[in-house]
């Protein structure tokens, strides 16, 4: 969120996005092992040189440990359990570098930076307003749900029906109201002119991103070629 | 500006992106108390579809205009792969499934309770993206898992826990919640947002 | 028909026009609907709209911004022209290069998650070039003041700070006439006294100003003409000076808060022996103290004001008796027995400042129902409801009902509850004077009734017609 105090270096977010969807290919591509090892490593040093070194090691642990669980917990254990896991481990371990990618954006880029990546790529006003609207709400809910939870816990509200109920109803009435105002204050400031819209912030591919993309290239061919 | 034209305007816009996030949002809390036991994970679309009704429900009810729920889909989907929770074939099934649920309310025109009814239960398909890669990828996963030196048995294990059935099972457990979710949505409707005059 | 005839004259004088307007909303009948409204504006004025809640002083800015007839539903007749523009010919976003808008809930009138990004919204969506906007945007920060906004998070700002940000984002747009309906409805004092500031900015600068308000007291140096308005009519129009002489009277019987500033009263009750004892309590969070030693006492009967600037944790105090949220250290007594996490929350109860919040039921009745302490008859149910006027509505959906009726439905709820303590949190935020004076009229018959009423506020009228003592915490106030 904050973009005063980043280390390291900065990738463009369409570099993110694209990265998020080679990853996705190169995941389910049929590919030799030391791919997948190779992607983790680069992932996690791209995560270092973004500035953030804990994730990178917390991802890396987690890695580890999945790959031995895999190895050596769920041969030993019962036919249940292993029905029971081993879905779980071999998918989150074919999942592992969009969650990387992921914990990249989230970390390092702000919302407004991938808004205006969707606008570069002439995505129309129709899905960016919507979008920007719900990554704009997603802290209102926290709010609003904190001063719920207070009202239930004044009140004894007992059940676990009950309880969703008094959660989601309240929300969404006031996300009517919210809609008429945000609405109203959106179309005061000009939100329907035609114009294209301009942009303080210059969006454009360094170097770095050119080097990712590269990379992210090179493994997709890797991928495909060997076995 | 005609506000009863079919065209969606700014405010339509809003609604449509905070309902979004609503649901996002307890799409992810369901995730998450469910995540713990993992074939439970695998059965997540039936009972979002089960809860999320509501939320639906009153989306179509005060945005009567092609490309609501559309939006809401991609959005959801977008998200979740943004931040890579999920992979890009959950996008495809969200797309697919919301045009198949905006095809319905423009026969059903809009407004018909059924016609809601069986969109929603379309729309809650899209979340089956979410673990059809395992059948989607099957082969290539098992042949990988082999080459990792997992023991063939362990594989045959792994494949004997999520036959083709359990992915039919989940597919039509999650289209039929959906006709009670949306149920549910309109009681709740009824209870709450017609009688407070909201809708 | 003088004005009107007075504005064909020198129609071209006059920066807006609003000739022989009617309206009304789309589903209502006489809420916030219009009658004949005949307003000419010169460049450079500064114009208050007063009135009732409901009067219809909403409605005129949204004739002025072009809320209305692009965004609201309703029947309108006769013709607004702003600018030389006529407002119901005039795409919304043409209106909006010469029209900035600041509304009355800070939450509700931001886009985007970070500071920066608001102040370039507006600019943005109008296609200007990228290094006018950036200079735009610091002669804003500059003019305003604001370099504490700059790089943050909207979300972590308080609603004084989110309402600044507002008034800047609309002033980066430069716009020739400002909008602003109940700026101040949500605010404490200092930041009503720092909106004040940037209204006298504007006004230096030439702009025109129209502001609905029903808190008075931060415009009296801003403001040439005052138009009182009454169910949808232009009943009078002040100049200045006339309506700055208006006797207390006049203004209770006109519906409007007070014109001056009002300081809190310092009768500061430091007898230790209450009922409701608070002994040097302390919150801290993670990294720091909230607050820090405070002390007070209270007696069942009595109402006790909570003054504090924003930022100096009066929701934290509320949260903490009300047995919320964990103290650090010091503790709470009641009847000169220490009160634990549980206890409070027992004895407690509160009314939130969005009563929205806490409304779950699908009736008042089965609101009752749902928060009813096992001793309570449905008789007693009846009685509360039938004492704060609600009975009738007892089969209406809470949501349908007006914001008092909400606010005594919620206070209901706390009774039947068995709650002793009842704490509110801002309670006549937005409201206009008659609603006021029933707001501070159920406090008393509350505490006459044997409750203890802690209220926080910023309102110092509210406060000296309610309160019995004031505490202050977080040192002083002014």
């Amino acid at each position: 969120m904050n973009e005063t105090n980043s280390k390291g270096i900065r990738l463009d977010p369409r570099t993110e996005l694209l990265l998020l969807i080679i990853a996705n290919v190169v995941a389910f591509t049929y590919s030799a092992q030391w791919i997948e090892f190779a992607v983790i490593g680069i992932l996690a040093l791209l995560l270092i040189c973004c500035g953030c070194i804990k994730s990178a090691l917390k991802w890396i642990v987690f890695f580890i440990c999945l790959v031995g669980i895999q190895y050596y917990v769920i041969p030993i254990l019962p036919k249940i359990l292993v029905i029971m896991f081993s879905v779980l481990t071999v998918y989150i371990r074919k999942l592992f570098p969009c969650l990387m990618i992921g914990a990249l954006i989230l970390k390092t880029t702000p919302v407004r930076f991938l808004i205006i990546s969707l606008r570069k790529w002439h995505i129309p006003q129709k899905m960016i307003i919507p979008l920007s609207i719900t990554l704009r709400y997603f802290p209102a809910i926290k709010e609003e749900q904190r001063h719920i939870r207070d009202a239930m816990k004044l009140r004894k509200i007992r059940g676990f029906s009950r309880k969703l109920e008094c959660m989601v109803v309240p929300m969404l009435m006031s996300a009517t109201g919210t809609a008429d105002e945000l609405s109203a204050a959106a179309i005061t400031r000009g939100i329907e002119n035609p114009i294209e819209k301009t942009c303080i912030v210059d969006l454009r591919f360094h170097i770095q991103d050119y080097i990712c993309l590269i990379v992210g290239c090179i493994f997709i061919i890797a991928a495909n070629i060997t076995y | 500006m005609n506000q009863k034209s079919n065209k969606l305007q700014v405010k339509d816009l809003v609604t449509i992106g905070i309902f979004s996030a609503i649901y996002f949002v307890i799409n992810l809390v369901v995730m998450i108390s469910g995540g713990i036991t993992p074939l439970l994970w695998i059965f997540m679309p039936p009972i979002l579809s089960l809860v999320c009704g509501v939320i639906y429900m009153l989306l179509v009810a005060k945005v009567q205009k092609t490309g609501a729920v559309l939006i809401m889909g991609l959005i959801t989907g977008i998200i979740y792969v943004a931040t890579g929770q999920f992979t890009l074939v959950l996008l495809v099934t969200f797309g697919l499934a919301c045009i198949v649920a905006e095809i319905i309310r423009k026969i059903t025109g809009y407004n018909n309770f059924k016609g809601n009814l069986l969109g929603y239960a379309f729309f809650s398909l899209g979340m089956v993206g979410s673990p059809l890669p395992i059948w989607l990828f099957r082969d290539s996963f098992s042949q990988q898992m082999v080459t990792q030196g997992m023991p063939a048995d362990y594989v045959a294990t792994m494949n004997a826990a999520t036959p083709v059935r359990v992915l039919v099972v989940m597919v039509v457990a999650t289209f039929l919640l959906a006709f009670v979710g949306g149920l549910i949505g309109k009681a709740l409707l009824k209870k709450h947002f017609e009688k407070a005059g909201m809708v | 028909m003088i004005t009107y005839l007075d504005s064909l004259f020198k129609g071209g004088n006059f920066l807006i026009n609003i000739e022989q307007v009617n309206f009304s909303y789309q589903g209502e009948e006489t809420h916030g609907s219009l009658n004949q409204i005949n307003i000419h504006i010169k460049n450079g004025e500064c114009i208050l709209l007063c009135g009732k809640s409901g009067c219809g002083k909403t409605t005129i800015t949204k004739l002025i911004n072009g809320l209305i007839p692009h965004f609201n539903q309703g029947q309108l007749t006769g013709k607004t022209v702003v600018d030389g523009m006529i407002v119901a010919d005039t795409p919304m976003y043409q209106l909006s290069e010469k029209v900035g808008s600041v509304f009355q809930n800070p939450k509700s009138q931001f886009f985007n998650i970070d500071s920066d990004s608001e102040l370039a919204f507006g600019l943005e969506n109008n296609g200007i070039a990228p290094d006018i906007i950036r200079q735009q945007v610091n002669k804003t920060v500059h003019d305003l003041h604001i370099e504490n906004l700059l790089h943050r998070d909207i979300f972590t700002m308080s609603g004084g700070e989110k309402q600044t940000l507002a008034f800047a984002s609309v002033y980066a747009m430069n716009p020739e006439i400002y909008v602003l309906d109940e700026p101040s409805a949500n605010l404490d004092r200092a930041s009503t006294l720092t909106l004040g500031k940037q209204l006298k900015h504007i006004k230096s600068q030439g702009k025109s100003i129209i502001v609905a308000e029903h808190r008075l007291y931060y415009l009296t140096d801003i403001i040439d003409r005052a138009i009182f308005i009454v169910d949808g009519k232009i009943i009078k129009e002040y100049s200045r000076e006339e309506f700055l002489k208006l006797t207390d009277e006049e203004r209770h019987q006109m519906g409007l808060r007070t014109i001056y500033q009002k300081n809190p009263p310092y009768t500061i009750k430091s007898d230790i022996d209450g009922e409701l004892q608070v002994k040097n309590l302390s919150v801290k969070d993670k990294q720091h103290i909230i607050f820090d030693n405070v002390n007070f006492s209270v007696s069942s009967g009595e109402i006790l004001g909570i003054l504090g600037s924003n930022g100096t944790g009066k929701t934290t105090l509320m949260r903490c008796l009300a047995g919320l949220l964990k103290e650090h250290s010091g503790e709470v007594l009641h009847h000169g027995k220490k009160l634990s996490l549980k206890e409070r929350n027992a004895i407690c109860y509160m009314i939130m400042q969005d009563v929205n919040h806490q409304l779950f039921g699908e009736s008042v009745w089965s609101e009752c129902e749902l928060s009813r302490d096992e001793k309570i008859t449905d008789t007693e149910i009846e009685n509360s409801l039938t004492f704060f006027d609600l009975l009738d509505f007892k089969d209406k959906h809470p949501m349908a009902l007006s914001g008092g009726q909400k606010q005594r439905l919620a206070i209901v709820t706390g009774i039947v509850a068995g709650k002793k303590i009842l704490i509110f949190d801002e309670p006549t935020s937005g409201l206009d004077y008659d609603h006021m004076c029933i707001v501070s009229q159920t406090l008393k018959d509350l505490a006459k009734q044997g409750h203890i009423i802690l209220v926080v506020t910023h309102d110092m009228e509210f406060l000296e017609m309610t309160c019995n003592q004031v505490v202050q915490i977080g040192g002083n106030y002014f």
